[in-house]
């Protein structure tokens, strides 16, 4: 589990990006929270620097839409999903449980030195 | 040619003739000139929404005006931070929540700000303000958005607004017009194959009017004398006697805007604003030209013809009254393209000379000497 901050830190409509070898992202949608890979799988683009709009996020480079629920993408250019993770709040603190499925990379743009 | 010690007490030199036609100087003109002096570039209302945009050349500038979502209209230079390249071809439209630039995709936020890049959370130096577009002044007055590059603009109130007031008679006497609220009738956009300051001196004199626009005189009689209404200040030059309205046949036109006292009915009055606007007002209805000169020997001229908004919802016939000043406007640019030519000719190279109705073309002339500085002296 990832500590990612207090339950009402992340304003409705709002996203933060938690940094990790994995980065992720935790939505607040309509007062839910949600999980995602924070990196979309078309090119590398922060998902939380995106605009939530009914359990979706919008990709602020080109504005393919990931479903928090799901993770499915809903049109080009991303195909690829991203993987959603388990909320968890205690005491007031969000946490993440990691998934366990392999990330997706992003196609296009990836040549980025590690 | 006339040299200064045989010139008559009668005639004023004007600038010599390569002011006129020199890319050199005219090159110099946009830097110490228009990317200096407060321009007015777009009319807000045009800009109504969050996201709206326009694009404007200002100098040698391009900058993008763009409402945001706070509603505030701001401008920035129309160059990504990143490569540089043109933020925004199209001269104007609607975004959702970003401008993004075509090449890399850097995202930047209304207010400015880089809110996206590619791979930009791998580079978490970034300061996304200081990375953000570059803001342009912007102040807004009139109904219009009036921009500055320079980075410390003159005092509006002092460069703007004081010349307003001072050709009207008094400091916010054109508050009368209340432009604001106006709506756009028409708009005509000019492409105007002369230079700037040919434009702006035709409109300052009249001495052309007589011969070169019949339908003004017919409305105001006086002007076949040959004195503009800028000769004087705080003077509105008076309609005809016969006349009903500011139409091209002289019918009636609309009922005057609501703060214009009885005694601006029926008067034409006329403001230059330097570099580039032009604003004429009679008691139904306004005519605001601005001016973008892109070379020596070429300067767009968009006009608009603003009525009380109650005139244009009602669908009312502003054919005849647009028309008029639509006429002048052809008259006076196909007067400044004669001029053109000449400019280059060797019996221009020491300039022309300016008639007792021009002579006060002549403190045009030193401001824009002035402003260009040990350059050309
Ligand atoms: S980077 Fe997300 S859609 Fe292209
Ligand atoms: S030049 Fe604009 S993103 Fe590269
Ligand atoms: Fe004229």
């Amino acid at each position: 589990m990832i500590e990612v901050c207090a339950a009402d830190a992340i304003p409705a409509g709002e996203g933060i990006r938690v940094d990790g070898d994995v980065p992720v992202a935790v939505f607040n949608s309509g007062g839910t929270l949600y999980a995602i890979d924070d990196t979309c799988t078309h090119q590398d683009a922060s998902l939380a620097d995106g605009w939530v709009e009914e359990c979706a996020v919008e990709c602020p480079l080109h504005a393919s839409c990931f479903d928090l629920r799901t993770g499915q993408a809903s049109g080009p250019p991303a195909r690829k999903p991203v993987r959603t993770h388990r909320v968890v709040v205690a005491d007031g603190i969000v946490y993440v449980e990691l998934s366990s499925d392999p990330a997706a990379v992003p196609t296009a743009g990836s040549l980025v030195p590690s | 040619m006339t040299t200064a010690a045989a010139r008559p007490a009668s005639l004023l030199p004007t600038l010599p003739g390569r002011f006129y036609a020199d890319p050199a100087l005219f090159a110099l003109e946009q830097e110490r000139i228009f990317e200096t002096q407060w321009l007015a570039v777009a009319r807000t209302a045009d800009l109504a929404g969050p996201g709206a945009f326009q694009t404007a050349g200002a100098g040698r500038e391009s900058v993008v005006l763009v409402r945001g979502r706070d509603g505030v209209l701001r401008a920035f230079l129309n160059v990504c931070r990143h490569r540089g390249a043109r933020l925004c071809e199209q001269p104007a439209g609607q975004v959702a929540r970003t401008l993004q630039c075509p090449y890399h995709a850097w995202t930047y936020a209304l207010d400015g700000r880089l809110a996206a890049a590619p791979n930009l959370s791998r580079m978490d130096d970034i300061d996304r303000a200081a990375y953000g577009l570059v803001p342009v002044h912007l102040t807004e007055w009139l109904g219009y958005a009036w921009i500055c590059l320079a980075a410390s603009p003159p005092d509006f109130a002092a460069a703007v607004q004081a010349a307003v007031a001072e050709r009207l008679g008094g400091d916010g006497a054109i508050d009368a017009w209340s432009l604001g609220t106006l709506a756009v009738g028409r708009r005509v956009t000019y492409d105007v194959r002369a230079n700037w300051k040919l434009i702006i001196e035709n409109f300052m004199e009249c001495y052309h009017c007589a011969t070169i626009h019949p339908e003004l005189t017919e409305v105001i009689p006086e002007f076949a004398g040959g004195y503009a209404a800028q000769y004087y200040t705080g003077y509105g030059a008076a309609f005809g006697d016969d006349v009903q309205g500011f139409t091209v046949d002289g019918t009636g036109g609309f009922p005057a805007l609501g703060g214009l006292g009885a005694d601006r009915d029926r008067r034409y009055y006329a403001v230059t604003v330097r570099p580039q606007v032009f604003i004429n007002l009679v008691s139904d209805h306004v005519i605001f030209h601005r001016m973008t000169p892109v070379a020596a020997d070429r300067t767009i001229v968009d006009c608009d013809w603003l009525y009380a908004p109650s005139v244009i919802a009602g669908g009312a016939d502003i054919g005849q009254s647009a028309e008029l000043f639509h006429r002048v406007n052809q008259q006076d640019f196909a007067a400044c393209e004669r001029c053109q030519p000449g400019m280059s000719s060797r019996l221009y190279a020491g300039g022309g000379v300016l008639v007792p109705s021009e002579h006060h073309i002549a403190g045009f002339h030193a401001w824009v000497t002035e402003a260009l500085g040990d350059a050309v002296t």
